[in-house]
């Protein structure tokens, strides 16, 4: 019977098919061949490739690429992309420069000497993008840029560095900043007993699970670790920008919004000290790390086993394993505590491209093509970076059950990356700015002296006063403005008699 | 780094306002101490040395090791004697002198004396064996004069050693005294290039390392490298004077 019916399925489908042909009108082949020619004059070059989303990218067009820090680790990464560039828009050569330690040096010097690269990787957690953009270095890609290809990245990311209003990079490779926990210390060593009753021996008794999930909790944390296992907090300031700190942290807002006067000499900022303060004065946090202005010393002792936490991104987990792999068995990691502000960081890394570029649609095709959910994924495979793409999520590597602890962020990092902004101001004069804030928030931090309480107030009454001094009348880029107390503003003094406040 | 404008002496007046070259230039005086502590360690171990002992080259070769050991490895290996959790605070927690660690590189009042500890440290195999020299110049007639004269162990060396090693003597002060204006690399290294909390490890040269490379103030490193210069010629011409005194005394 079933045989007979798959016969007669069979059949009806031969003769349907053999219909066909016939049943198709002969105006309607016709018709068919218009389309067809149709198609050859709407795409004249570049076939219909799907990672090809730049028009009008010049034939014939030779352009530079600078990478940070990728060579020799990522040379078949990144030739492998630039063949697949190379093929899927015909007639572009690529020329690709790695530059390490002397980079930004040796852009300053290929800028100052008209010829710098067409296509540049610039950090964004490090302010590059805007330093280059405010110089007017950098190609503006909000016009440039059809629309949905900005789609493709995520909203927050694309609009994240933006310089008065407008977007001068395309968002690369992300990275997660967790916690990373020595359960040793944390916890404790398991040991269980006859009846099959865990108990930890050693550690401060604490679950991972329940590590803090905002800033606050973080005090009263240290002071369990402290009082139970004689270790010391491994925390440290982001000592090179405080400001930031106090924004992401403290939800400080710190400067106006016409970006001429600091605002701040507010409660919010010393609420936000008072926290680290407090630490201090507890004894519980390492005093060399907290105000160390280079990551490395706080990793180094979190890798000695000497510390319960350390914040740090994934892809330095296997510097914990290389240094240290007997550590390596009793790592954890938990989900970084949140500041006031809800928001985690700012991303690390950017592509942008020359405002000079001799050849701006394939340069913007450059870094676009580098930058496209195809490319970011293949990155995120080799090593442990996430993409700016959301899109590069779907692919069941992100899904699939972690493995490693250092994979532990994969399947979480889509909603993280998603969250991430850029929510500090542009501040002039940064690295000025944040030394007399590092010297004023060391004097709050550690001055027990009453003497000095009045060096504090000169630190404080110098930075309102200079500033302020410079917004009214242009003291010219590269001239250090005076220190002296000449133009003070005594309204800006709250911030110091704040500072006091706590020192007292 | 930006063109240059012209601002005339504004870089010494905001200089003159600022409270961290006044501590800088504070720093790098009290580290003049180092000079005089060295003498005398030095002229101590030199007399100790200066004897004909079985294996006492090796005790000399042993002395000398820090001195051509690098610094930058001295401080590295100091620092790691001082940490939280070093060398130092496990053996006082061990004499039971403390109960808990204590964080040297952390406390503001010992950044200097710490890096004084370890110039002096490094420098003594150095003036050790310049004294050494010295000791063995000064003729044994003199000593044995002295031991007539009825003069103890300690008077003969204060009668004869020491008034027989002004040269050396001087020589050091000037060496030393210039090398301690000029200290960085401890600084640097034990501070992890903060320069101390609360700036308590800045010196001058450690503060225009600062403002040149730190923070691209080249105005103000160049306006602080007059003042050391100032300071260091000075010192020189004042310690060259000493030692032309010495000689026309000795002559």
């Amino acid at each position: 019977m079933r045989t007979k019916l798959l016969a007669i399925l069979a059949l009806l489908g031969i003769l349907l098919a053999a219909c066909g042909p016939a049943a198709t009108a002969t105006p309607q082949v016709v018709q068919q061949q218009v389309i067809q020619t149709q198609i050859v004059e709407v795409t004249p070059t570049p076939g219909p490739n799907p990672e090809s989303v730049i028009q009008n990218v010049e034939p014939n067009a030779t352009i530079t690429f600078w990478t940070y820090y990728l060579s020799p680790t990522f040379d078949d990464y990144i030739k492998s992309t630039i063949a697949r560039f190379q093929a899927t828009y015909p007639g572009v050569t690529v020329n690709w420069e790695d530059h390490q330690a002397t980079f930004q040096q040796d852009l300053n010097n290929a800028f100052a000497a008209g010829n710098a690269p067409d296509v540049i990787n610039l950090s964004v957690g490090e302010g590059w993008v805007s330093d280059y953009a405010t110089q007017g270095l950098l190609l503006s890609l909000d016009d440039k840029v059809p629309q949905s290809v900005q789609a493709l990245y995520f909203p927050g990311l694309w609009k994240e560095q933006l310089v008065k209003g407008v977007n001068y990079q395309f968002p690369w490779y992300q990275s997660i900043p967790v916690e990373l926990i020595n359960t040793q210390i944390y916890t404790g060593t398991p040991q269980t007993d006859a009846s099959g009753n865990v108990t930890y021996t050693g550690g401060a008794g604490l679950k991972v699970s329940d590590f803090p999930k905002t800033i606050d909790g973080l005090p009263a944390l240290c002071q369990t670790i402290k009082q139970k296992t004689g270790t010391l907090c491994d925390i440290r300031l982001s000592v090179n920008d405080l400001l930031s700190q106090m924004v992401y942290e403290g939800n400080v807002k710190v400067i106006s919004d016409d970006g001429t006067k600091f605002t701040f000499n507010s409660p919010d900022a010393v609420s936000w000290l008072q926290m680290y303060v407090d630490m201090v004065k507890a004894g519980t946090v390492d005093k060399t790390v907290l105000v160390s202005d280079q990551d490395r010393v706080g990793l180094d002792l979190f890798e000695t086993g000497k510390a319960a936490f350390y914040q740090t991104a994934p892809n330095l987990i296997r510097d914990v394993r290389a240094n240290n792999p007997g550590l390596y068995g009793y790592l954890g990691v938990a989900p970084l505590p949140l500041g006031k502000s809800g928001v985690v960081a700012k991303g690390s890394m950017g592509i942008s491209v020359n405002a000079k570029t001799k050849y701006p649609n394939a340069s913007i095709a450059l870094a676009q093509f580098f930058t496209n959910p195809t490319s970011m994924l293949e990155f995120a495979k080799i090593v442990s970076i996430y993409p700016s793409t959301p899109s590069s999520y779907d692919d069941p590597f992100f899904s699939a059950k972690p493995v490693a602890i250092e994979d532990s962020a994969k399947p979480l990092a889509k909603g993280i990356v998603a969250t991430y902004a850029d929510i500090v101001p542009t501040i002039p004069h940064t690295t000025d700015v944040n030394t007399i804030v590092l010297n004023a928030i060391q004097q709050a931090l550690f001055n027990e002296e009453k003497s000095y309480s009045n060096p504090l107030s000169l630190f404080g009454s110098r930075l309102t006063c200079d500033w302020s001094f410079c917004f009214v009348s242009d003291c010219g880029g590269g001239v250090l403005q005076l220190h002296g107390l000449q133009h003070c503003d005594s309204s800006g003094l709250d911030w110091v008699k704040k500072l006091s406040a706590i020192d007292s | 780094m930006t063109p240059p404008v012209w601002i005339g002496l504004r870089n010494y007046q905001q200089l003159i306002h600022d409270t961290v070259f006044w501590q800088a230039l504070a720093h790098s005086f009290i580290y003049l101490l180092v000079t005089p502590i060295l003498i005398i360690l030095c002229i101590i171990l030199a007399i100790a040395v200066n004897r004909k002992l079985p294996g006492i080259n090796a005790f000399r070769a042993l002395y000398y090791i820090p001195v051509i050991s690098g610094s930058i490895a001295v401080g590295i290996s100091w620092k790691l004697m001082l940490d939280t959790n070093g060398l130092l605070n496990g053996l006082l927690i061990w004499l039971g002198v403390i109960q808990n660690p204590i964080q040297w590189l952390a406390e503001p009042s010992y950044t200097l004396p710490i890096a004084m500890l370890l110039t002096t440290w490094m420098g003594l195999g150095y003036y050790m064996m310049i004294f050494l020299a010295g000791l063995q110049n000064i003729s044994d007639d003199l000593y044995d004069a002295a031991v007539i004269d009825g003069c103890n162990a300690w008077q003969k060396h204060w009668y004869v050693s020491v008034p027989g090693l002004r040269p050396q003597i001087t020589f050091v002060a000037v060496i030393s005294s210039l090398a301690a204006l000029e200290v960085f690399n401890e600084i640097y290294i034990l501070t992890g290039g903060l320069g101390g909390i609360l700036n308590s490890g800045v010196t001058m040269v450690f503060y225009l390392w600062q403002q040149a490379f730190k923070y691209h103030h080249a105005g103000m490193a160049s306006a602080i490298a007059i003042v050391l210069l100032v300071i260091t010629l000075a010192f020189s011409v004042m310690n060259i004077r000493l030692l032309e005194q010495g000689t026309e005394s000795e002559s």
